[in-house]
């Protein structure tokens, strides 16, 4: 098994994709990194900080006053006047852009990337082998063929995981190399309160909820690329779902069914934001469904890696 | 023979969405033998092939590889075989060497050691560590047949292995599998259309068509022998072979007579004692050709040299 999982990553790691994909990764935080240090740089020398809050007081206060504010504008807008004026009573400065935690966190943004990424691999890791015709010296070893996909899916989330191992050492590097320096608090409304936000806790909480999406989407495309052996039906079909998910779900969302189809629930974040896709459902409901779902693509796609009669 | 078995077809039958492409076949190939394998198009040689390696599943029947079902014991009945499906496709973005790594992790106890001996054996020592995509055509077959030897396989079944080598590397390749067989003991099953080719290699055909074991047969045995001879008036040539009792059809501007060696003298004085002008006398081997022409019908074998 080691074995196998050792030649898929031997395999992976020739082709060039695979380096082109880990560059773009790095480029899409280090690029992001430098304009914001520019831009930060460029504002910073005009105003002080307590201007800066005193402004968007202002700002919100007028919002507040406009005809059409919504309730939920209402208390956002009351929210943010009220972290404001905590921060010039008691002389807390924010952050803004410029911290090495609030760097990290617009990085892990970059789980979109990676998803898509892995789900690029996914799609065509089982698939290459049939269409390059390689499958058939795959398949004649003494190895079963159950084995053999197992070796595939595995170095898939490996090479997931390992891509997200990169995002967050090449975030905390660049951040700690362009913002390093910076000192400020963040601050949010909790019951009321003004408290110091746990913006560690919080990152680490985004990752954990992203990989709800992470794992149905790399299974998804397993599935399909395993299933129909065509990469581009899988990477297709899995972007399609994961950007048009959301409106399929509003659109059945009169319908009783859709709390139990997968796309529904595999936007783990919106228990983070509070933003729920549909009214009623809760995190652990939203974890048995998407368990159920990634149990039935694993079976589909073992039965019928296992039962096919290979003539590629 | 009195050796057992290596490989035993048993039954062996396929059906596709109602259409039955192998039909009850039943063929044993013996240790240090080279069994060629022929058909027209479509008569399921690749089918057969795909189900020997494991790629299909029968529908009905088995195939016994060392006494092990391969349906039933498929890791240790494989680990036996070394197979060559069609055209060898290795993955083009790595070296010939990695290549070979790659197949070897997946069999037990191949060394670093068994690669570099069998890239010496198939003469690839000098391009081994270049990408798959710059090696031409009979390299590949070269590479292929390389990866198929690495685990030292009782049994090796090869598609139409001299696909795109050069006369010479057919011949190696040729000597290369007869010595595998002598020394090794290896039986090797050889499915190609080249019939010339399966000729000098093979020492037993077996012939199928729609799905069906027409014909097995040894190769190099004739039962009895035939001579071409050219000689003139033909209309008294065809007397005196008829005087003598000869088997004889004619053919081109002669005769195929069945006729024993030692009777060739005497057969040559009947026609100069009756003046006959004799031109040529000759041994006549029937080829395989005309063998598999026999066998199959005219019709199929136009389409089998079409492919």
């Amino acid at each position: 098994m080691l074995k196998l999982m050792q030649n898929e990553w031997m395999k992976l790691w020739h082709k060039k994709g695979t380096w082109a994909m880990v560059a773009l990764l790095i480029l899409a935080i280090v690029g992001p990194g430098i304009i914001m240090k520019y831009y930060e740089t460029k504002t910073a020398e005009d105003i002080t900080w307590q201007e800066n809050e005193q402004q968007v007081i202002n700002n919100y206060k007028d919002m507040l006053k406009g005809d059409n504010v919504s309730e939920v504008d209402k208390k956002y807008f009351e929210e943010q006047i009220a972290i404001s004026e905590y921060r010039l009573a008691n002389d807390v400065p924010s952050q803004t852009e410029g911290s090495l935690a609030s760097f990290m966190t617009f990085a892990s943004n970059m789980l979109t990337l990676i998803t898509l990424f892995t789900v690029i691999l996914a799609a065509s890791i089982v698939s290459s082998e049939f269409s390059t015709g390689t499958i058939k010296m795959l398949l004649t070893r003494p190895m079963s063929r159950a084995k053999i996909l197992t070796s595939k899916l595995l170095t898939t989330f490996i090479f997931g995981l390992f891509l997200i191992a990169v995002n967050v050492v090449v975030s905390a590097l660049v951040g700690f190399i362009l913002f390093g320096g910076a000192t400020g608090v963040e601050l949010e409304m909790v019951n009321g309160q003004v408290v110091e936000k746990a913006v560690w806790n919080d990152l680490a909480y985004h990752y954990l909820l992203s990989g709800g999406d992470f794992v149905m989407s790399t299974l998804f495309a397993f599935l399909v690329g395993s299933v129909f052996r065509s990469s581009s039906l899988a990477i297709g079909l899995t972007m399609f779902l994961s950007f048009m998910g959301g409106m399929i779900v509003m659109f059945l969302s009169r319908y009783e069914f859709v709390k139990y189809i997968w796309i529904t629930h595999s936007n783990l974040t919106q228990y983070e934001s509070g933003n729920l896709m549909i009214e009623g459902i809760t995190m652990p409901f939203s974890l048995t469904i998407l368990a159920i779902y990634a149990v039935l693509f694993l079976a589909i796609s073992y039965l019928s890696f296992m039962k096919r009669d290979v003539t590629a | 023979m009195t050796t057992q078995p290596i490989v035993q077809l048993q039954n062996l039958s396929k059906t596709i969405r109602g259409k039955q492409l192998i039909q009850q076949l039943n063929i044993d190939l013996y240790p240090g033998q080279i069994t060629g394998f022929l058909g027209p198009n479509g008569a399921g040689k690749t089918t057969t092939i795909r189900m020997m390696t494991g790629l299909m599943h029968p529908t009905e029947g088995k195939v016994i590889v060392d006494g092990l079902s391969l349906q039933e014991n498929y890791e240790e009945a494989i680990s036996k075989i070394g197979v060559i499906v069609e055209n060898p496709e290795m993955y083009k973005f790595m070296t010939g060497y990695k290549n070979l790594l790659h197949f070897a992790r997946m069999h037990k106890n191949v060394t670093k050691e068994r690669i570099e001996e069998v890239v010496r054996q198939v003469g690839l020592e000098k391009r081994i560590h270049e990408k798959v995509s710059t090696y031409s055509l009979g390299m590949r077959q070269r590479l292929g047949l390389a990866q198929a030897l690495l685990h030292r396989p009782k049994f090796l079944i090869l598609d139409e292995p001299t696909n795109g080598l050069d006369p010479a590397g057919i011949r190696e390749f040729r000597m290369y599998l007869r010595k595998i067989a002598a020394e090794d003991g290896v039986s090797v099953f050889v499915s190609s259309h080249l019939l010339s080719e399966i000729e000098l290699m093979c020492d037993r055909v077996a012939v199928i068509q729609n799905g069906k074991l027409i014909d097995i047969r040894d190769i190099n045995i004739e039962t009895s022998s035939f001579y071409y001879i050219e000689a003139a008036p033909k209309d008294d040539v065809a007397i005196h072979l008829q005087k003598f009792d000869y088997n004889f059809t004619v053919e081109n501007n002669g005769f195929v007579v069945e006729i024993k060696k030692e009777d060739i003298p005497k057969l040559i004085t009947q026609f100069v004692n009756a003046e006959i002008q004799l031109f040529a006398v000759q041994p006549h081997q029937k080829t395989l050709e005309d063998q598999f022409l026999e066998m199959t019908g005219g019709g199929q074998i136009a389409e089998a040299n079409a492919k």
